[in-house]
């Protein structure tokens, strides 16, 4: 059911081109206006959302949208499977999947604009207009990235994304630290991006297309090609499309912050933490793992790429919770733990959890961006202090910071009935189910649900060491105020992360056999839908088995406990330690494992010894060796041809009867060679 | 005769603007610049021509004078434009004029000189993409270097005289190697040929080639040594690793305006060259030589940008960049797929903008500073803000940011290299692919010292916003830059329909 060009859908461009707008106007005019630009974008982003809600509303009355708008380049080809021709466009694919995730992109950037009024305005920042342009630039670039109906333009604004990224992460340009970080957070990603973009290029190579849906999608025509049993540049289709599969997952990784390429998260905390909130926890991050949703059925061709991103994510999610458990910066330990969940959301595609992955993905972009911004208005309230030891009991002086970041943290640890309980224990469960057919799955599982216990740990050590307890300082005892800009998005953001779980309640809907799993009906086509892009269409090209531990009904329950009292344990933990009037710092019972962690398994130190250790010895050696071997030949010719010619030129005596010599000689020489030649003798 | 209006009015203002005294030289010099600049505009939108001009197409402007008489060679004026060289000439109009627009801070003496040589370079620069006669294009190719040679040697820096020698004896020398070569395949040709003009000879090579011995070498033989000789003087105008040295010695010591025409146009030269004799006569060959030019392109690409990683001076980082990106180039002429060699030509066009900007940025920076060494500055965007900002646009435009032009340039070249014919071409496209992670490696590191960070600066110089007249051709470049990321078709159709023939034995 794909629509034509009218009715709501000729109206969806404009989502993506109000913030676009909003940037120009910031931009070049930000210094004149009142709020330097805040304005524009909050009216923007709010024009966004009101237009994302009304394209969601029509795909909910069983309309979908998918039309190119704009041919970008063209041109022949001579691809592995016969294509000719082949023309890259941007146009827009508006699904169930994509409607959901482009209210979640602008509810959140609509809030975090209407925060930033009371988190940046007020502090006499300059640069605002600076601040407000990028931050609509980015609005529009990814909202342009959700929305891409092919791969290639995915890339595009994929790349621009980063680019925000990085002037936002060094909007404080001022300091030696953030411009740092914003080159690391750019290059790290951008070596995934270089994978991803080979992978765009293999593909279009390969099929003479990147759209992502239709019956001229590169996803239809590596099925049939699969089916065939065709070549594709001398591998067997199977492999070709797990190894193109892996290519663009680079680009994944480094988005989503997976492992090895987690590095620039946590650096990149030292943008504001506004931006932390709306690019570095619930959208740009979230393009990694959108990406793999966006194309989960070429995914679903490769048991292998699958399992590879299931073992990544369960690794990541582990890996990260236990680094999360040392850092005394509130900002640090959500990094870490940002980087973490979206290593459930990897484990979740990686399984064939395609609705456990989306729900996931949705329920972490509320409950973390009220987390960073809980953050945002603790640090308001402390006067800039990042370090939780310096705070304490700001539970009764910041009642409303303190309620909706507790329901976020609960939403965090996964405790029942809040929001990322709901999520994460679907995805436990598909990753459980598929792992008791697949070892390689069960050790993903094995690693997700070890790190329940942590993310419960650090969560509530997060909380506990910030808002109870007795204030350790002066500025805990008497914080500053915090006006309702900052407030109300708080409030929206916490009512999200407590309720909107309640769009998927898998178990309960499993033990009382009730029809309200309604995310999963929404994914599966009950509405709108595009043919070829629903969950079932896609479970049943996952090619995994799947076991039960007696019926499926006891295997939920007890997925379902386990990781709950895994949370509740963790969390337990934390009060014990840290919910008492003076917490200590316990690092000395984690003995050497307290060097490891606090140092980030020294992953860091190998990949700037890459960097600097490696790459710019061997570029400083070819520079050596430019400029002695290549360019001393260049000189060496010179210089050879300059003394031949200082010793030619002794001859030039200025004699006349030196030169009547030389011609009489030069003749007689020439006479004899002639001759030697002539064959006179 | 639009062409020869072009020149004419370059030429004639190149001689008025001599006269000129210094302190208008400027101001008359770019007003002067401003009519070649409208007039191929015009051009560009009143462009009608179809094809390749070397192989039957209908060219645009075309206009033939016979001139000499050579025993049975005939050698007549004849210009014309398709549609790989008009972007040519439109992004060389333009950025003469803006170059002449950068060098009223930097240029302080004897200025009518200065901006009168420029506006000859101009004029053989638009004689060089429009001859179609192999003596009228080696006059203008030449003749480009005179001028070239007089900016770097009489207003460069410390070691001017070095630079511009070490340029003029290196290019010069290729070119020798190219005309001799050339000349000796005209002969090889017998009676095929009976002009020098570029289409009678195209078609002799594309049809049938050099039929019988030429000094005793077997014609397979004779025509592979015409073609290295050839693309070894090419390489070395391009500059192709290891014939590169010339280019940062230049480039550094050349003032910024003849910096900006020399990467962003001479170098076009070298590349252009390829195409139109190397890739467009030489069909087999190519074929036969592919695996080994691949090979340089790569090593172009990678080794370029890790010299540019050890640079500390600003020029040199960019300069070297230079080689890197016309390992790019190379890369997808040897492809020899549609979209291979059509986004080398848009990559020359998209490179001419992109390093134009870099190095008027980096000449608007040592404006004020004085300084080019990373060492010795940083912050600066906390005092020149616009500059920077225009700066780090650029840079973004140099890593191939998606909506500026070199991405759309970068991503056809690999597009097409990927599905070329010769051997492992998938493998060596991802190898030279990971010039995009080392570009962003150095222009980024180079950012965060010289524009972030606490302000500093060893010289002791105030510094302040820049003028107008500095930022305003950067704003410009920097639009053009987005318009044909944006919209790349502007240019891109009628460079594929003018590739098309090259590809297809002469068939449209």
């Amino acid at each position: 059911m794909v629509g034509t060009g009218a009715g709501p859908f000729s109206y969806a461009p404009a989502i993506a081109l109000f913030p676009l707008a909003a940037f120009v106007i910031s931009l070049v005019f930000g210094r004149q206006l009142p709020k330097k630009g805040a304005i524009p974008g909050i009216f923007a982003t709010a024009a966004s959302l009101l237009f994302s809600l009304w394209m969601f509303a029509t795909v909910a009355g069983g309309e979908t949208y998918h039309e190119t708008l704009y041919e970008w380049s063209a041109g022949a080809v001579t691809t592995e499977v016969g294509a000719e021709e082949i023309a890259f466009s941007f146009g827009l694919l508006i699904d169930p999947l994509s409607a959901l995730m482009l209210v979640i992109v602008s509810l959140v950037a609509f809030l975090v604009h209407v925060f930033s009024l009371g988190y940046m305005n007020d502090e006499g920042e300059t640069g605002l207009p600076r601040y407000y342009a990028s931050l609509g630039l980015f609005t529009f670039s990814m909202l342009a990235f959700v929305y891409a109906d092919n791969l290639l333009m995915a890339f595009m604004f994929f790349e621009l994304v980063g680019l925000c990224s990085y002037l936002l992460i060094g909007f404080w340009f001022r300091t030696k630290s953030a411009p740092s970080a914003a080159k690391k957070a750019f290059l790290v990603t951008r070596f995934g991006d270089y994978f991803f973009l080979i992978g765009v290029v293999a593909i279009a190579s390969t099929f003479g297309t990147v759209a992502f849906a239709g019956e001229e999608s590169f996803v239809v025509a590596a099925e049939t090609a699969i089916e065939d049993g065709t070549t594709l540049f001398g591998f067997d289709a199977q492999t070709w499309v797990t190894i193109t599969g892996l290519l663009v997952l680079g680009g994944v990784i480094g988005k989503s912050a997976q492992f090895p390429l987690h590095t620039w998260l946590p650096d990149a905390m030292e943008g504001p933490t506004t931006v932390s909130a709306l690019i570095h926890a619930a959208t740009m991050v979230a393009a990694g793992v959108y990406l793999v949703a966006r194309m989960f059925g070429y995914y679903a061709l490769s048991p292998t790429a699958l399992s590879i991103i299931a073992f990544v994510g369960g690794f990541t999610a582990l890996f990260a919770a236990t680094m999360g458990v040392v850092k005394d910066d509130i900002k640090q330990v959500l990094a870490y733990s940002t980087i973490s969940q979206y290593g459930y959301m990897m484990l979740g595609m990686g399984v064939g959890g395609y609705v456990a992955g989306v729900f996931h993905l949705m329920n972490h972009a509320f409950f973390k961006a009220l987390l960073f911004l809980g953050s945002g208005a603790v640090i308001v309230l402390m006067h800039h202090e990042q370090d939780m030891w310096k705070m304490g009991g700001l539970k009764d002086k910041a009642p409303i910071t303190y309620y909706t970041f507790l329901a976020g943290a609960l939403a965090l640890a996964g405790i029942v009935p809040f929001s990322g309980f709901w999520s994460k224990d679907e995805v436990l469960f598909d990753a459980l189910i598929v792992g008791l057919e697949e070892p390689v799955i069960l050790a993903a599982y094995a690693m997700g649900l070890l790190a329940v216990f942590f993310t419960g740990f650090y969560t509530f050590r997060m909380v506990f060491l910030t808002f109870h307890g007795e204030p350790r300082t002066e500025t805990a005892e008497d914080p500053h105020g915090v006006g309702w800009s900052i407030k109300a998005p708080l409030v929206v953001l916490g009512l999200l992360a407590a309720l909107v779980g309640f769009v998927n309640l898998a178990p309960i809907a499993k033990v009382a056999g009730m029809d309200i799993t309604f995310l999963e009906y929404w994914l599966d086509g009950e509405y709108g839908y595009v043919e070829g892009l629903t969950y079932h269409h896609y479970h049943e090209m996952v090619a995994f088995e799947e076991g039960y531990i007696g019926s499926e009904t006891t295997t939920m329950l007890l997925s379902a406990g386990l990781s709950l009292g895994l949370a509740l344990a963790g969390a337990f933990a934390a009060h014990t330690l840290y919910n008492v009037p003076e917490p200590k710092r316990h690092t000395t019972k984690l003995g050497g494992a307290y060097t490891v962690l606090r140092n980030n398994y020294y992953q860091d130190e190998y990949q700037v010894w890459l960097a600097e250790g490696l790459t710019l010895p061997l570029a400083r050696t070819a520079d050596l060796f430019d400029r002695s071997v290549i360019d001393g030949a260049v000189d060496g010719v010179s210089g050879a041809s300059l003394f031949g010619s200082s010793w030619v030129k002794r001859i030039q005596t200025g004699l006349v009867t030196n030169y009547a010599a030389l011609i009489v000689a030069g003749f007689i020489a020439l006479l004899l060679g002639l001759g030697l030649y002539g064959g006179w003798f | 005769m639009m062409i020869e209006a072009l020149i004419a009015v370059a030429l004639i203002g190149a001689l008025v603007t001599f006269v000129a005294p210094n302190r208008v030289a400027g101001k008359l010099a770019f007003a002067i610049s401003l009519v070649p600049a409208a007039l191929s505009l015009w051009m560009f939108t009143a462009f009608d021509g179809s094809g390749n001009a070397l192989l039957d197409g209908d060219l645009a402007f075309e206009s033939h004078l016979e001139w000499i008489q050579l025993g049975e060679y005939s050698i007549e004026w004849f210009v014309g434009l398709d549609g790989i060289s008009l972007p040519l000439v439109v992004m060389t109009t333009i950025l003469c004029s803006l170059a002449i627009l950068s060098s009223w801070t930097p240029i302080d003496s004897r200025e009518s000189q200065f901006y009168g040589l420029v506006l000859f370079i101009e004029a053989n620069l638009i004689g060089v993409f429009s001859a179609l006669d192999f003596f009228v294009w080696f006059i203008f190719w030449e003749a480009v270097l005179i001028p070239m040679y007089l900016l770097i040697g009489v207003w460069g820096g410390p070691d001017r005289k070095y630079a511009a020698i070490k340029f003029f004896v290196y290019t010069n020398v290729a070119s020798l190697v190219m005309f001799g070569a050339f000349i000796a395949l005209v002969f090889g040709l017998g009676d095929a040929v009976t002009s020098f003009a570029m289409p009678e000879i195209a078609d002799a090579m594309v049809n049938g080639g050099v039929q019988s011995s030429v000094f005793g070498i077997d014609p397979g033989t004779f025509t592979a040594l015409v073609f290295i000789a050839m693309f070894l003087g090419f390489a070395v105008k391009v500059p192709v690793v290891p014939f590169h040295t010339w280019l940062p010695d230049a480039h550094v010591q050349a003032p910024t305006p003849a910096s900006v025409l020399l990467a962003g146009v001479l170098l076009k030269m070298g590349t252009y060259a390829l195409l139109r004799f190397n890739f467009t006569m030489f069909p087999e060959q190519v074929e036969t030589f592919a695996v080994p030019i691949a090979a340089i392109a790569v090593i172009s690409v990678i080794y370029g940008a890790m010299l540019a990683l050890a640079q500390t001076d600003l020029k040199r980082i960019v300069a070297y960049s230079s080689v890197s990106s016309m390992g790019y180039v190379i890369l997808g002429l040897i492809a020899y797929t549609q979209f291979g060699v059509g986004g080398a030509t848009f990559q020359m066009v998209s490179h001419g903008l992109i390093s134009g900007l870099m190095f008027m940025s980096v000449g608007v920076i040592y404006n004020v500073t004085h300084t080019r060494s990373v060492e010795e500055m940083s912050g600066l965007a906390d005092r020149m803000p616009i500059a920077v900002g225009i700066l780090v646009a650029g840079a973004f435009g140099y890593m191939g940011l998606p909506l500026m032009s070199g991405f759309h340039g970068e991503f056809t070249i690999f597009f097409g290299a990927f599905q070329a014919d010769f051997a492992y071409a998938p493998l060596f496209t991802a190898l030279a692919m990971f010039g995009i992670v080392i570009v962003a490696g150095y222009l980024l590191f180079a950012l965060q010292r010289t524009v972030f960070g606490p302000y500093h600066l060893e010289t002791d110089y105030d510094v302040g916003r820049a003028p107008l007249h500095d930022v305003a051709p950067m704003f410009v470049l920097l639009a053009l830059i987005i318009a044909l990321g944006v919209a790349p078709e502007l240019i891109f159709d009628m460079i594929t329909n003018a590739v098309d023939p090259i590809l297809n034995g002469g068939d449209l």
